[in-house]
């Protein structure tokens, strides 16, 4: 498919020994937003990592699978080679280079391109975001949670990538400033048709701002569909959305809620 | 008071030599978070292998000087090409402990190859001599001085100023972020190497050159450890200053004190020092915000 991420079948060990992911597919459109929602522990980051091939810092390999895109296969790729390849991915947790300058990290972002191009990506991104512009000189590791935020975002945004990855990006931010990341994410899909993959545990904020989710639980994805669609589903709504049919709470220890959800994994 | 003056000034010249291979430290510290203490055999290697060359080609000093550069870098990227890319995921003591191996056997090659008899480098700087008020100074030592201040500069200005120089250093702060900016980690680590290697290249032939080349130069690696440790082994221009620190202390305290004490000056100040700013004098501390 011409623009599109394609998993096919991913698996992931770590030390060879512990299964994180499970023959999980997936697929993100061209110019399209995606989410991949799903509780602590449930892999999602892991193939986030697989598909920015950065595993091996971790001890971790991808056995087996493909991660194709836009028609090229780029599953045994080194990660500068999926970064020229245009897909870029913002950590979870910011990992800024705290003892270096903000403006010193959104040139390590430029770090392929060329003199003039990074010129005029810093000067993008600072039209961005007016708030990085003023503390450019500033020392990232001192910076607020939200502008760490803006800062990583920018910093994976200076090289104009067709795909941006992004692993909980309202990690350890306030409601509002989560409002504000999500605003320009939005706006960076609909102005310039960039392609959006992004992890939120926040399900009801995710199914809102994404078009297509999938939900990861064990390793595996157990359930995919249009974000409105899934908005909708009971399932969703009284394991993620934290609503019980009728308006009612229903207690934890209802039997009828622990197998129906094992039934996803079987 | 000229005793003093000439103390110093003997202490500077030794000083320069630590601070060389203390860069060397640093430059593959900073990368890759390995201290190689195999970094004073290098040296030793890398001269002896020069001057095998340099005599085949009847070498002039600045000519030896480029060929050490030149096998320096390819004997950097040679070792850590077969010795430490294979242990990348490896405990950091275990790649630390391939670089103590490599050390020794280095030592045990060199006297194979070229014999134990010590033997200075011929070369007509080395008959000048200079006068500085009460402190004199031969033209070889003047030359090894003025290449340590020209390397120093040139390697803050590098991790400074210098694309790859930045991205090393952020490779060192954190690996995986490195990569997701699309900085190719894995070859700026054997850059790091070569960099590292051919500084030792050039400490190598200002050694041979001020006293002489011997199978038992390695061992200037051991004050040029201290020294690194002392200025924060993250820090190039750091490293370089402690050696000067080590250089001139370690003079001092043989002059006045007693012979012997050059040897483990260079400790007594790191323990002192560290107790008070754990991560050097010029070491990256850890940021955190409150």
């Amino acid at each position: 498919m011409s623009g599109a991420l394609e998993v096919l079948n991913v698996q992931v060990f770590y030390n060879d020994v512990i299964e994180a992911v499970r023959d999980v597919s997936l697929t993100v459109g061209k110019g399209r937003i995606v989410a991949l929602l799903g509780a602590n522990g449930a892999g999602k980051s892991t193939l986030l990592k697989a598909i920015s091939a950065v595993l091996y810092p971790e001890e971790g390999r991808l056995i087996h699978g493909s991660i194709r895109y836009d028609g090229v296969d780029l599953t045994a790729r080194n990660a500068d080679e999926i970064v020229a390849a245009g897909i870029v991915q913002v950590p979870e947790g910011r990992r800024l280079f705290e003892t270096m300058t903000v403006e010193e990290n959104l040139r390590l972002g430029g770090y392929a391109l060329a003199a003039a191009e990074l010129g005029e990506g810093l000067e993008r991104v600072y039209a961005m975001f007016p708030r990085v512009r003023e503390k450019r000189h500033a020392v990232a590791g001192l910076l607020s949670g939200g502008e760490q935020q803006m800062v990583a975002i920018g910093r994976a945004l200076i090289g104009r990538p067709k795909l941006l990855i992004l692993d909980e990006p309202s990690l350890g931010l306030a409601p509002q400033i989560v409002r504000d990341i999500f605003d320009i994410v939005k706006r960076l899909n609909a102005e310039e048709g960039l392609s959006i993959l992004f992890v939120e545990q926040n399900a009801r904020l995710a199914l809102a701002v994404s078009e297509y989710a999938y939900i990861m639980e064990n390793g595996r994805i157990v359930l995919d569909g249009p974000s409105a669609d899934l908005a909708g589903n009971a399932d969703i709504q009284e394991f993620y959305l934290g609503q019980a049919k009728g308006g009612e709470r229903k207690s934890l220890r209802d039997l009828k809620h622990y197998k129906r959800r094992k039934r996803w994994l079987a | 008071m000229d005793y003093f003056a000439n103390l110093v000034a003997s202490g500077l010249i030794f000083g320069s030599l630590y601070g060389l291979i203390a860069i060397g430290f640093a430059v593959i510290y900073k990368t890759t978070g390995v201290v190689n203490f195999a970094q004073g055999e290098v040296m030793m290697f890398v001269l002896y292998f020069s001057w095998m060359v340099g005599t085949f080609v009847a070498a002039p000093l600045w000519l030896l000087l480029l060929i050490a550069i030149v096998v320096g870098g390819a004997f950097g990227a040679l070792l850590e090409r077969v010795f430490i890319r294979p242990m990348i995921g490896q405990s950091q003591f275990s790649i630390i402990m391939t670089t103590v191996g490599v050390a020794i056997v280095l030592r045990g090659l060199v006297p194979i190859f070229w014999g134990v008899e010590s033997e200075p480098i011929d070369a007509p700087l080395k008959s000048q001599l200079y006068e500085f008020g009460p402190v004199m100074m031969l033209g070889d030592q003047i030359f090894a001085l003025a290449l340590f201040v020209a390397i120093s500069a040139a390697a803050w200005a590098f991790f400074r100023f210098s694309r790859v120089g930045v991205a090393m250093r952020a490779a060192a702060h954190d690996e995986t972020a490195a990569l997701l900016m699309g900085i190719n980690v894995r070859r700026l680590q054997g850059l790091s190497w070569m960099i590292a290697s051919a500084v030792s290249g050039v400490a190598g032939v200002c050694y041979a050159l001020i006293v002489a080349r011997a199978p038992d130069m390695w061992q200037i690696g051991f004050q040029a450890f201290p020294a690194a440790i002392l200025g924060g082994l993250d820090s190039p221009l750091g490293s370089a200053f402690g050696a000067v620190v080590v250089g001139i202390a370690a003079s001092l305290s043989e002059g006045y004190i007693g012979y012997g004490l050059k040897e483990i000056s260079g400790f007594v100040i790191i323990i002192a020092v560290l107790m008070v700013r754990p991560y050097g004098l010029f070491g990256e501390k850890e940021l955190e915000r409150v």
